[in-house]
């Protein structure tokens, strides 16, 4: 009882396990075409849902496709998809956040309603009814989700821009005579970017969800490239005879999200997880003890 | 209190109408021309009369503030126009759709909320024991599955594996206890930390302190005192997980075959067919804005201090 107990303990306040998570994730995506022992599109009809083996660890597919193979080439795909979304989303999302921040009135007005509007709207329904306006493909799923996603970056950035407004030093730089763009491209944008960019890392186990959903729907990553949804969902037919091959890209697009979604929730929580070690923490708390004894 | 009601049904109207612009902006915007899309499928290659008759029937030439009015119009009263791909009407069939997707949301929601308070009650009952870590792993688990895989694990633990419940229609009770389940288990993690955090943060304040000094029970200070403190912060989460689970029905009616709402919407995405993604847009973000209007004013009935700004409004 005692040892089950600190087993769900320890599994629920790791953060060392999202980092391993997260880590282990954007090194396969890096380095997938060198980790893949098989092309991860070479059919081999004779050798169709095979038991893991030595040659095939974790089996084949309905195709005969290597497991292990698709598994690791379907997390750069996700890496890639999700890292896009990201990109053209905060890029949006912090151009309006800052400008709404630096330009307060009506401007900051204008555009915060239009960001409310669309942070009212579940982002996959949004993403779902561009993708079937405009059509299936690697493009229009990438368009849509980041269309779906920078309201709540906008949001996140306006209200990091206040705050650097408010600091004392983009006063003293306005009474220097700094210009209006000196300030927004030197001091405004640089710290907002950096704040932000933290934020996101919460935002992008959801993200890496949603291209698995649509890609599971058959609206996302089209085959032939692999991808974890997309697997899954062609795996679906043989659930009662080759269950691994279902479980297996769940369960590893779970891992992944779960290292994504506890590194946002330290982050929320302002304990921005230090891959200090122990020794040195203990230094610094000893350190910080001494301050408070200095003090009057 | 009335005041306050009044502002936010002003915001909701708003909204809606800012909803049904987007519903109408987006099939404008759509690539191609509808009107040779039409024409192409009554007869192959139509000339260019017939496209230019097929405009003016489906009224493709007026402006677009008269086009919006017609289609506004035609909405209000359950019409909704016309599916590309199969000629039916919308109207009849989303009606006819809608209950399944409503007993789907509904009962997942139900199932969510007992959940949510069973998991936050075994944290706060015993707070850092093996129910509180169980409960933060299950709470953990929920928000990072992705919907299919856990209806899939489902589907084979419980329909195939043990067979305890079937895999898919609609025939009974026993047929919706998966798809409750699947739908309402992300909802329920959201939900259960909420209900967690919220009552070790009730359990801070001095009331809590006061009567516990009185000699009640942590047991009976949970429940008596605790608890009507989470109303208003678990509405409005709620509210919130409701958007969720459209999407979430989105994935779970494909896989339980449901022939719902969502699976409309889904196959009208699939067949670009935009009349019926129109359609099924403007049920979803009515149904939204609906939810959050009535969001609002449950916060309003179970928090003494919003309805004390709304007297001195």
């Amino acid at each position: 009882m005692r040892r089950l107990r600190d087993l769900f303990q320890a599994l629920a306040q790791l953060p060392r396990l999202a980092f391993l998570a997260v880590g282990l994730f954007v090194l396969l995506g890096v380095l997938a075409p060198w980790l893949a022992p098989y092309d991860p599109n070479a059919q081999d009809l004779l050798a169709t849902h095979a038991d893991p083996s030595w040659q095939h660890w974790l089996g084949t597919d309905h195709l005969g496709r290597d497991t292990l193979s698709r598994l690791i080439v379907s997390a750069r795909t996700s890496l890639v998809g999700m890292s896009l979304v990201l990109l053209i989303a905060l890029s949006v999302g912090i151009t309006i956040g800052t400008v709404a921040g630096y330009r307060r009135g009506w401007v900051e007005e204008v555009l915060m309603r239009i960001v409310d509007v669309g942070l009212a709207m579940p982002s996959l329904i949004v993403a779902l009814a561009v993708i079937g306006i405009f059509g299936t493909g690697y493009w229009n799923m990438i368009l849509a989700l980041a269309l779906a996603w920078w309201p709540g970056s906008a949001r996140i950035s306006r209200a990091v821009a206040v705050g650097v407004m408010n600091r004392p030093h983009i006063e003293s730089l306005r009474v220097l005579g700094a210009s209006p763009g000196r300030i927004y491209f030197h001091h405004l944008l640089p710290s907002t970017i950096g704040a932000v960019l933290v934020y996101a890392t919460a935002d992008a186990g959801a993200v890496a969800l949603s291209i698995a959903t649509l890609s599971f729907l058959g609206l996302g990553i089209q085959p032939p490239t692999p991808e974890w949804g997309q697997m899954l969902v062609d795996a679906l037919p043989y659930l009662e005879s080759a269950p691994w091959q279902v479980i297996l890209p769940g369960l590893v697009l779970t891992l992944v999200v779960i290292g994504f979604n506890l590194l946002g929730e330290s982050i929320a929580l302002n304990r921005v997880p230090t891959p200090l070690p122990r020794r040195i923490l203990l230094k610094r708390r000893a350190m910080a003890a001494d301050w408070r004894k200095a003090a009057p | 209190m009335s005041t306050l009601i009044a502002i936010r049904l002003r915001n909701a109207v708003v909204l809606l109408v800012l909803a049904t612009m987007l519903c109408f902006a987006l099939v404008v915007s759509a690539p191609g021309n509808v009107a040779v899309l039409i024409a192409e499928l009554r007869t192959p290659k139509a000339s260019f009369e017939q496209i230019r008759l097929v405009e003016e029937e489906l009224g493709l030439n007026q402006p677009l503030v008269l086009r919006y009015a017609s289609w506004l119009n035609g909405a209000l009263h359950g019409n909704l126009g016309v599916s590309y791909k199969t000629g039916d009407a919308i109207g009849p069939a989303l009606a006819s759709r809608l209950p399944i997707t409503l007993t789907l949301v509904v009962g997942g929601a139900a199932f969510a909320m007992l959940l949510s308070f069973a998991l936050g009650f075994l944290g706060a009952l015993w707070p850092g024991r093996l129910g509180d870590a169980v409960s933060r792993v299950i709470a953990l688990l929920g928000a990072s599955m992705p919907s299919f895989f856990v209806g899939a694990l489902l589907i084979y633990g419980l329909a195939v594996e043990l067979g305890l419940f079937p895999t898919f229609g609609t025939a009974g009770l026993s047929s919706w206890v998966l798809p409750w389940m699947t739908i309402g288990l992300l909802p329920a993690a959201v939900l259960s930390r909420v209900v967690r955090v919220g009552l070790e943060e009730a359990m801070a304040r001095p009331f809590a302190l006061t009567a516990s000094a009185k000699g009640l029970s942590r047991r009976a200070i949970l429940f008596r005192h605790a608890l009507p403190n989470i109303a208003p912060t678990y509405i409005n989460a709620l509210g919130a997980q409701g958007g969720a689970m459209v999407v979430g029905a989105v994935v779970v009616e494909p896989l339980f075959a449901l022939k719902g709402v969502a699976d409309l919407f889904l196959q009208g995405v699939l067949f670009r067919d935009f009349m019926v993604v129109q359609a099924c847009l403007l049920v979803f973000l009515t149904s939204f804005i609906l939810l959050n209007l009535m969001v609002d004013i449950g916060m309003m009935f179970t928090d003494p201090k919003l309805r004390r700004q709304g007297a001195n409004a």
